[in-house]
Order: structure tokens, then C-alpha cells, then sequence
């Protein structure tokens, strides 16, 4: 599970876009580790929004993940 | 089988709950609401008040004032949220274009859904919808609900919301319109530890399941709709508040094939209960019917006089597939034949009746959207037996789907759209169910079985000498 979070912050701070689907975060681990289930990615996603190190973003119809304190704030 | 919840249910008691008196909450007069004018110039608005239709605009004013009668304190967001908000609107029709920025990264803690952010780009002018955060609550099962309950979420949506409402949204929920991002945790509080009330999905998740009135108060429901939509509900937590889906997901349960929620045409999966022995015929009935004594279609249609009720050009010859008739004054009914299209049963609801051995047809791929054509499901699955907790249902069909599609769905594709772009036949082979010639249009012109190598016995490699032994060139 660290191994699959720490893929997720490598990607979330390097990615271009401060905001990304789940499926490009999911390719980004399965770089590393190749045989990665998508439910693995989930739960530690899940794991990293529970530790407040990732968010999510919603725009009511879709969902993206963020690295928390990167881009756009919740003020905004 | 008795319902049996997952959580011991607490009754909900509005006087247990309630935050306003009846004084407050009847705070102004008929005369004072039509003197009031709020503190924008609205004429646009006010426009949309004079057509045949009960107005939004209305009811907004009346909570406006309602609003400005309310004692300091008694609400935790500004009091012209709902001023500023049709300020904002009239704003927004001089322009021809919308003053609200949509989404963001507000929600309450481990959801990923349920809370849609939304603010102003006019929050000088309109400082009290700065903030104008959408919230979506689940609505309980077929939207049976007691007043104590609606009074006890109004009163905490007046509190620490617009007090704005939408009765329902198209998925279902109950949405709450507009409050600030320091009131979701409270409001989240209240719904989940005092109400016992969750809140429903949005962005990339599994949608709020919904379901028809079912078995509760309709003799037609084949299936238990409220308990396969409270078992999904609760068995799919996770994929309701915990995005991981290419896009939504939506399950809607009708308990017969009238389709009541529609979720033939808006379901990404659909359940539409069925049956597969014969229609129930009451012949007796039927000839009351016949003679004028009882009205077709329960007298939905008794305001005008349409005539005496004719059999043949009501029902018989109406049927889409022909399969009825009457012989020696008897209705017979080729049951293989019909396609469930519920009519004759809708017109003579005490002479027909579904059938006794009944379940489930599950469709695939609907889907509503605004700016693109809307598209149909597709019939998938046949029968299958409506078995509590639906083991086989979650084991066999929802989760291999839900692997293909998060495995090869595109960013924002929905199922409907995968299966339209890897076709059908990929469909049925995720599924583990045979091709049937009912799934395509034409089955008799239409090629619709592709042979795989590993199908057909020796593969499709063939020694063209051994073929020249028998075939001189």
C-alpha cells in the first residue's frame, strides 16, 4: 500500500495538470507497478484523501483527484 | 421477507427537532408578500412570473421575505442569499450568459461526492452567494418520507442553508441550492448523526440508486424495488462516496416494465422486473369490462366521454406484437409472443395481471444527457430471480462490469458509450451470457455472432492442400 501511495504523490506533484482523472493516476502507478488493480489504486487514494495529502475535485458531474495545496484552493 | 434495516431506525420527531417556532416559520402576510419588492431590480425575473406555470421566481420571493422577517441569528448564512441570488439571475439574462463559477474541491471529510461547489464571479455585488454550494442527499427509498422527517431537513436547510430546494433532482436526491463551504461539516453532522440520513452521489460514483414505489403500494411490481435499492445502496458505499469511476454510474430499479423511474432510459444499468409464465387473466373481469361495468384504466380517463369501451381498438389491436385475441368471447393471449409492453394490463388492471414467476431484465447503457441524444438501454439480460442479498447479481454482473468498464472505459465515457464503441459481443463476453438473436435488430440479415478461433473446432487455420484434394482449382 505505501509503495502504491508513494507512485500516486510522485505522479500528483510532477503531473503537468494539478488536476487529474483517476484512470491517468492509475496508468502513472501501473508504470511502476504493473500489475496494479484498480481497486488497489483506489484504496490508496482513498487512504491519501483520508490523510488529507490528496483532494478531490468535483465538478458535479466528475470527479479528478489533486495534490492537496496545489492549484486551485478551496477558496477559490 | 420483512425489511430488515442495516442500523437499528430511530423515529424522527419534529418537535424533538425542530429549530423554528410555528411564529417564525409563518412570519409574514399575504398582503406584505404582495407589497414586497427585494433589493435588486429584477424586471426579467419578476417576467417569468406571469406565465401559466407556478414560478420559481414565487417561491424564491416568498422565502426572500421570509428571510428578511427572521430574527438576527436564526440564520448561519446571510440573510439575501436569496435576494442576491435572482439579483445575480436578472444579471445573468441582461448578459446572456452565467455568473456562477461550477465545482471544486469543497465536500465534507472522506466523501468524494454529495457536495457540489459553486461560486460567484460577482461576489462584490452579490457577496451573500459568494459561496453557493449544491449538497445532495439520498433520498429514501421511492421517496417515502413523513413530514416530520421533510420538516426536520427544512428547518436545518433554513438554518444553515438558502433554505432553497429542488423536490427532487433528476436522479433523485433531494438538493439542497446554495450555502457557504463552513457549513457542510454541520449540515453533514445533523443529516448523518441526528437524521440517520446519508448524502447522495455526484461526480464519477455510483449515482443515488432509485427506485419505483414497488411492492410497497403497487400490485404490479414483479420485484421488491426498496430492498434491492437499499441492499446496492448500502453493499456499494464505497463506489457511492469514493470516486473511481471513468464518469457516473447510475442503477434504477422499476418494479414492472411501465417503468415509473424511467431506468430504460436514463439507468446506466437497469432492473425492470418481469415475469416468465403467462399473464394472469380473470375472464370474469374482462366481460365487466367489456359491459361498461368497470372503466378502463381505472378511470384515469373518465373526464371526457370517450364512448363504449371497445376491446378491439383499446387493447387487441393495439398490441405490439398481435399476440391477443378473443375466442368464443374469451381473451387468450400468446404469452411467448408478448414483449411486457403493459398495456393491455394498464387498461384492464382487474381483469390482467403480471404473471407469478417473476424477477428481473437487466438492460445496459442508458443515458440522458443535455447537449448530446439521449440514448435507450440495451436488453442484456432476460430473467433473473430477485434473490436477497443478490449475490449472484453483485458477484456475476456488477462487478465484472464495473472492471471492464473502469479497465477500457475513456475518461468521461459512460457505459452506454463503452459498449457502443467495444460492441456488444464484448458486453456479453464480460458478462459470460450467450449472444441471442432478440439483441439484434435484424438477426435474420444481420451476422451478428462473430466466431472466435477458439470457437470453432481446429481454429480458422486450414491446409489449402488438403482443401485442393476436394476442390480442383
Amino acid at each position: 500500500m505505501d509503495d502504491i501511495k508513494q507512485a500516486i504523490l510522485d505522479f500528483a506533484e510532477k503531473s503537468k495538470k494539478t488536476k487529474f482523472y483517476f484512470n491517468d493516476m492509475e496508468k502513472a502507478v501501473r508504470k511502476v507497478m504493473p500489475d496494479i488493480k484498480a481497486r488497489a489504486v483506489k484504496k490508496a487514494a482513498t487512504a491519501l484523501i483520508n490523510e488529507e495529502k490528496l483532494v478531490y475535485f468535483s465538478t458535479g458531474s466528475t470527479t479528478m483527484y489533486g495534490l492537496k495545496g496545489r492549484g486551485q484552493t478551496e477558496d477559490h | 421477507m420483512a425489511f430488515e434495516p442495516k442500523e437499528e431506525q430511530k423515529e424522527l420527531k419534529y418537535e424533538e427537532l425542530r429549530i423554528y417556532s410555528d411564529e417564525e416559520l409563518n412570519n409574514y402576510t399575504d398582503e406584505e408578500l404582495k407589497n414586497f419588492k427585494i433589493k435588486h431590480d429584477i424586471p426579467m425575473c419578476d417576467e417569468l412570473e406571469s406565465g401559466p406555470w407556478p414560478s420559481f421566481v414565487a417561491d424564491a420571493k416568498r422565502e426572500a421575505l421570509h428571510r428578511r422577517k427572521l430574527a438576527d441569528g436564526r440564520m448561519m448564512i446571510e440573510r439575501e442569499v436569496v435576494e442576491d441570488m435572482l439579483g445575480q439571475l436578472e444579471v445573468s439574462f441582461e448578459h446572456g450568459e452565467t455568473h456562477w463559477k461550477h465545482g471544486g474541491i469543497v465536500g465534507v471529510f472522506g466523501y468524494g461526492g454529495g457536495v457540489i461547489g459553486r461560486y460567484s464571479d460577482l461576489q462584490d455585488q452579490f457577496p451573500s452567494i459568494a459561496h453557493f454550494h449544491t449538497m445532495r442527499v439520498n433520498q429514501p427509498a421511492s421517496k417515502f418520507y413523513t413530514s416530520d422527517y421533510l420538516r426536520s431537513l427544512c428547518d436545518l436547510w433554513e438554518y444553515r442553508g438558502s433554505g432553497l430546494m429542488n423536490m427532487h433532482g433528476s436522479t433523485g436526491d433531494i438538493i439542497f441550492l446554495g450555502t457557504f463551504t463552513e457549513q457542510l461539516e454541520p449540515i453533514f453532522y445533523e443529516l448523518g448523526h441526528v437524521m440517520q440520513q446519508d448524502l447522495g452521489g455526484s461526480g464519477s460514483n455510483l449515482r443515488t440508486p432509485s427506485c419505483c414505489i414497488g411492492k410497497a403500494r403497487c400490485e404490479w411490481s414483479c420485484i421488491d424495488t426498496q430492498a434491492m435499492c437499499y441492499e446496492l445502496t448500502h453493499f456499494y458505499q464505497d463506489e457511492l462516496h469514493r470516486p473511481a469511476f471513468p464518469y457516473k454510474f447510475k442503477f434504477k430499479f422499476d418494479g414492472c416494465p411501465n417503468c415509473c423511474v424511467a431506468s430504460i432510459a436514463r439507468a446506466d444499468m437497469s432492473y425492470i422486473g418481469t415475469w416468465r409464465d403467462n399473464i394472469r387473466i380473470d375472464q370474469e373481469a374482462l366481460q365487466a369490462y367489456i359491459g361498461g361495468e368497470i372503466l378502463p384504466n381505472a378511470g384515469a380517463h373518465k373526464g371526457k366521454d370517450w364512448g363504449k369501451f371497445d376491446i378491439n381498438k383499446e387493447v387487441i389491436n393495439l398490441c405490439p406484437t398481435r399476440c391477443m385475441g378473443m375466442e368464443d368471447g374469451k381473451l387468450m393471449i400468446d404469452d411467448k409472443e408478448c414483449t411486457r409492453c403493459m398495456h393491455c394490463i394498464n387498461v384492464m388492471p382487474r381483469a390482467l395481471k403480471p404473471g407469478m414467476d417473476t424477477g428481473f431484465t437487466i438492460l445496459f447503457g442508458a443515458k440522458a444527457p443535455i447537449l448530446e441524444g439521449a440514448q435507450m438501454s440495451t436488453l442484456t439480460i432476460p430473467f433473473m430471480q430477485s434473490e436477497p442479498p443478490y449475490d449472484n447479481l453483485k458477484e456475476n454482473v456488477i462487478e465484472p462490469l464495473w472492471d471492464w468498464w473502469m479497465e477500457e472505459g475513456k475518461n468521461r465515457e459512460r457505459l452506454g458509450e463503452l459498449i457502443q464503441r467495444q460492441g456488444i459481443q464484448k458486453l456479453l463476453e464480460i458478462l459470460g451470457i450467450p449472444p441471442m438473436p432478440q439483441m439484434v435488430k435484424e438477426p435474420r440479415s444481420n451476422p451478428y455472432i462473430f466466431w472466435k478461433a477458439e470457437d470453432v473446432p481446429g481454429g480458422f487455420e486450414r491446409s489449402i492442400d488438403d482443401y485442393r484434394t476436394r476442390h480442383a482449382r
